[in-house]
């Protein structure tokens, strides 16, 4: 092969496999470019809680891993912007990365924050699942990494009125607010910022571009309501950066819920309404949400609904104990049906062991719902020409003997881009990738054996 | 020591809002501008940005400071970045400490902001009471071997040494066994495309003994390490024989062994109670009975055979034998087409990629059947063997008559596991599994620099599980090796030798191995290249001769002597 070999890699996905992967390839002394499509890097994990079995804060634990990131020599990273196209092959790929508009001039920004304090528009945080407002200016989170803010565009006042002035639209037109760019001190709001095509080359590419939970949706029989949760929005309620400051209440009137069920198996092992497979972490973390629960209410009575537990990682098995010790009610059995009644949320289910159908009258109800690769990424496997299964997550080059490796030839793959997984397994992925991908760039030539599909 | 002129600049960080939110940022810089020894104080909003270390840096060079005092979140996070600023700014990078007002302070008590805002105060004074009196240190330099020893040569030492191998740097692999290959090559199968490992192995170990840069030592035994990151001096025993290896980076992948049966006098030793290992060897050949060679009409196999069995097996669940039973399952039914298989098991667990659909497929199929619940017993009865089941779903007791019994028992860390550990100096658990550095983000190093983990000796885990964390251990051993030389942090213990009686109390606290005690002179001393400086030497120290490098006990009563009168 005469194509030169370029030893520099793109990570794609900033949650924590892609920031794992990341690290390592930059620690070996190779340059990598690092893009995450939201604001900031963290992904998920830095939406939880505390993580089991040791209950430590993820904000403590991953903002290091974060700041190194920002600083290191090595990584150029790229909130914001995402990969439009790939060429080429293994040790000769290109790329087109492109930088969504921020409208904030990150060179100039120095993050003081008085944009996204003053700003009139009110917009659901994703960070919070919904359950807060940021405004239309924004940082996702206060660690967020980097700590300067982008304007969202389709929800800013003043970028709605441009529109609607471009359009010549009829009809009531909206406020030409600018108080941002009035009031930053350093002149860094730019309207006219477009969106950016950087072009680049790399050698190697890591897809690590995560999960997202199954929309409540799919499952008709359990009742859309505000006191009916997924996991990820009863982290932020358990969470002390949360929107109740980790008060756990009813979203609906405030109140603390006595009676709390957390079902596991919502669209998991289930063909008909959801998808096939396990998820793999849900049963852990219900059991750490019931537990952390019962600590923040400890007079409420914490049920589980589970098919069967499966906690097979390092002190998991004894973490169920644990819970099951401090007063979490376990029942072997599927939950048919929750509606509301009255201030009450019904849940039937059935405890296979007894053999009997239970019902109970909850305050609130956590769902551990099916986790699913996440929002465009199949769009963006095929663009890299990456096969993925039907669920749609990255088939390896072989499930069993090269589970970090795609089928294409200097493609690698991390995380719950491969399959739902819990943190330690993404990280040990992101930190194997890499050494895959280090592995590769000691050899002579791409067209040597790790290029090539042996 | 004669006392010299401090010019000590104090930085103040906002952190957004996360520290000015409580701390009044603007009176910490008026009160402790007035305090002795301070030349310069300021606030900005994030410090750390490239505007913030600009303005510290302009401040060291303008106001010729001789000391820096950050205040702002965790040393964790930036007391790198800082001292990084003051390095570039001409000032030695021990002469910067960081005064966290964020974790102990601002977050802690958002509640009270006058109370907040006073500890704000008193923690930057403490600090500056101690940066007084740091010295100006320089990292050590630790020469750097690049080269590997993995031990373990199962599917995780070898792909760990090729990684090595292939990112070019050479590798010892040290194998207790005349082969490679470990228990994945005693298998029949492997789910869930059912081609023999042998197809994957085979090639792979060929192309291990045939590495330029690997070295294999077959039928050895690490006998002993010394040294430390960099530098490790091993002993490697092979047929009575003794040879040495200088390695930089050690990874360990000793794997498992299977619980020994005698553990579990619920199973009586009869030739046709086999364990999954060695009916893995049946079906790879002929399925036949071990007692007299016929073809087993009826098979239970028993899931949870000292797993999730505190009393008289191990309390965690092995991970993999749900998978494999069913797989084992499905092979037998293949070979046996008239053959019943019982399961028992208790939850079943397939919960990585494909798994699901696959255990559903062998639940559902012809002539399996799955019962929840563990035997109570399982004795012979002439030609039979008769198991006594309880099914927890209908409730019911089970008697089933069978012709062999497969036990699914639990996966333990291979014999020798904690020696080991031992003379590698790393951690193990309660059950002998291998100790990871943090449970959820260093997964696969050890808390022993330089020395890695891979695969089950670490917790019961698959194939890709393991390949995974191989591929991981090796690209932290590369990432190590791109390093053109090793610095360590100076921040160590050191000994008065005046003032040593010693007595080795230092010795027993150190984790690190890092002090021995001189037979001749009877001090202690410190070899500061493994010194992680944790401080538990210089507080257990009755005579007080071990002391921290820039922790000394000098400079923690002055901290609290200020932190006493502080008012806090």
């Amino acid at each position: 092969m005469s194509a030169e070999f370029v030893k520099k890699a793109l990570v794609i996905g900033g949650g924590i496999a892609g920031i794992q992967a990341a690290l390592d390839i930059a620690d070996g002394g190779y340059q990598v470019i690092l893009v995450e499509r939201s604001p900031s890097i963290g992904g998920h994990m830095i939406q939880y809680a505390e993580v089991f079995p040791t209950l430590d804060c993820p904000q403590c634990i991953m903002t290091p891993k974060m700041v190194e990131i920002a600083q290191h020599p090595n990584v150029t990273l790229m909130t914001h912007a995402e990969v439009r196209s790939v060429s080429g092959t293994a040790g000769n790929f290109e790329v087109e990365i492109v930088q969504k508009a921020r409208k904030v001039d990150h060179k100039k920004c120095n993050g003081c924050g008085t944009c996204w304090q003053k700003c009139p528009e009110k917009v659901p945080s994703e960070y919070n699942e919904g359950m807060a407002k940021r405004t239309a200016v924004y940082i996702p989170f206060p660690q967020a990494v980097p700590a300067k803010p982008v304007i969202d565009q389709p929800h800013c006042r003043y970028i709605r009125y441009r529109q609607f002035m471009a359009e010549k639209r009829a009809g009531k037109k909206p406020p030409e607010c600018r108080i941002c760019e009035k009031l930053c001190p350093v002149g860094a709001i730019d309207w006219e910022q477009p969106d950016e095509i950087v072009r680049e080359k790399v050698g190697a590419i890591v897809l690590a571009t995560g999960f997202d939970l199954m929309p409540f949706s799919r499952i008709p029989e359990y009742a859309e309501d505000p006191d009916v949760l997924n996991g990820i929005q009863f982290e932020r309620l358990l969470s002390p950066g949360g929107p109740t400051a980790g008060a756990v209440i009813r979203p609906s009137d405030g109140k603390t819920p006595k009676e709390v069920v957390f079902v596991a198996c919502c669209g998991s092992r289930d063909p008909e309404r959801g998808v096939s497979y396990c998820s793999r972490v849900c049963c852990m973390y219900l059991a750490k949400q019931a537990l952390l629960y019962k600590h923040a209410v400890p007079d409420g009575q914490a049920y589980v609904f589970y098919i069967d537990t499966r906690s097979t990682g390092k002190g998991y098995e004894e973490f169920i104990q644990r819970a099951v010790g401090e007063g979490v009610l376990y029942l072997r059995g599927k939950v048919s049906r929750i509606f509301r009644e009255g201030d009450k949320l019904r849940v039937y289910g059935a405890d296979t062991l007894s053999g009997k159908r239970v019902e109970i009258a909850a305050d609130l109800v956590v769902l551990g719902m099916a986790i699913v690769p996440s929002d465009g990424a199949g769009e963006l496997f095929r663009k890299l020409g990456v096969s993925a299964d039907e669920a749609g997550f990255v088939t390896e080059r072989h499930p069993k003997f090269h589970p970090l490796e795609t089928k294409v030839p200097g493609i690698f793959v991390a995380g719950m881009a491969q399959g739902p997984k819990d943190i330690p397994d993404a990280v040990a992925q992101g930190s194997g990738a890499a050494g895959r991908v280090l592995a590769f760039f000691a050899q002579g030539a791409p067209s040597e054996k790790q290029a090539v599909p042996v | 020591m004669t006392k010299r002129e401090e010019r000590i600049g104090i930085f103040v960080c906002h952190c957004g809002l996360n520290i000015a939110g409580t701390v009044d940022v603007q009176k910490v810089v008026e009160e402790i501008r007035k305090y002795p020894g301070v030349a310069h104080a300021e606030h900005y909003m994030y410090m750390c940005s490239d505007p913030g270390q600009e303005l510290m840096r302009k401040a060291i060079r303008e106001k010729g400071l001789t000391a820096v005092v950050n205040a702002n979140c965790s040393p964790s996070l930036h007391e790198k970045t800082f001292r990084r600023v003051c390095s570039s700014a001409g000032l030695n990078p021990y002469r910067c400490e960081i005064a966290n007002i964020r974790e102990q302070c601002s977050w802690p008590h958002a509640h009270d902001k006058e109370a907040a805002t006073r500890k704000a105060i008193a923690i930057i004074k403490t600090t500056v009471e101690r940066l007084r009196l740091n010295m100006m240190l320089t990292p050590l330099v630790i020469p750097l071997t690049k080269r590997a020893l993995v031990i373990g040569g199962g599917i995780a030492g070898i792909q760990a040494a090729l990684d090595i191998a292939d990112g070019g740097y050479e590798v010892a692999l040290v194998e207790k066994s005349p082969v490679l290959g470990g228990h994945v090559m005693e298998l029949s199968a492997t789910f869930p495309t059912l081609e023999s490992p042998r197809d994957f192995l085979l090639p792979r170990i060929k192309e291990v003994i045939s590495h330029p840069n690997i070295h294999v030592y077959l039928d050895s035994e690490v006998q002993e390490v010394a040294g430390y990151v960099g530098s490790f001096a091993v002993k490697i025993r092979q047929n009575g024989e003794v040879s040495e290896e200088e390695v930089g980076a050690i990874v360990t992948a000793p794997g498992f062994d299977l619980l020994p049966r005698e553990k579990l006098p619920v199973y009586p030793d009869d030739p046709d109670i086999v364990d999954s290992l060695q009916f893995e060897r049946t079906l790879a050949g002929k399925v036949a009975r071990p007692s007299d060679g016929r073809v087993p009409r009826d098979v239970v196999f028993i899931q949870c055979a000292g797993s999730r069995d505190p009393e008289h097996g191990m309390p965690y669940c092995s991970r993999v034998c749900c998978m494999y039973t069913a797989k084992q399952v499905l092979l037998y039914r293949k070979a046996v087409p008239d053959g019943q298989a019982y399961v028992c098991y208790m939850d079943m667990r397939s919960d990585a990629k494909g798994f699901e659909e696959f255990a559903q497929q062998v639940m559902s199929h012809d002539g399996v059947l799955y019962i929840r619940g563990n035997p109570s017993r399982v004795f012979r009865d002439g030609d039979k063997l008769k198991i006594w089941a309880a099914d927890t779903l209908s409730g019911k007791n089970l008697e089933i008559s069978a012709d062999m019994v497969v036990l699914a028992l639990a996966m333990v860390p291979r014999a020798g596991t904690r020696e080991l550990a031992r003379k590698l100096n790393i951690s193990v658990d309660q059950h002998g599994f291998l100790t990871e550095a943090h449970i959820k983000l260093r997964p696969v190093e050890s808390l022993t620099s330089g020395i890695f983990l891979a695969g089950t000796a670490q917790w019961p885990r698959d194939i890709p599980d393991t390949i995974a964390s191989a591929s991981a251990a090796a690209s932290k051993v590369l990432s190590l090796f791109s390093r053109k030389e090793l610095l360590h942090e100076p921040t160590t213990a050191h000994v008065d030798e005046e003032v040593c009686s010693g007595c080795g109390v230092c010795v027993s606290v150190c984790t690190f191995k890092a002090i021995s005690i001189d037979e001749k002179w009877k001090v202690a001393v410190v070899n500061p290249a493994l010194c992680e400086g944790c401080g538990s030497c210089a507080a257990t120290c009755p005579s007080k001769a071990m002391q921290h490098r820039n922790w000394s006990h000098r400079q923690l009563f002055a901290m609290i002597d200020v932190a006493g009168g502080g008012g806090v």
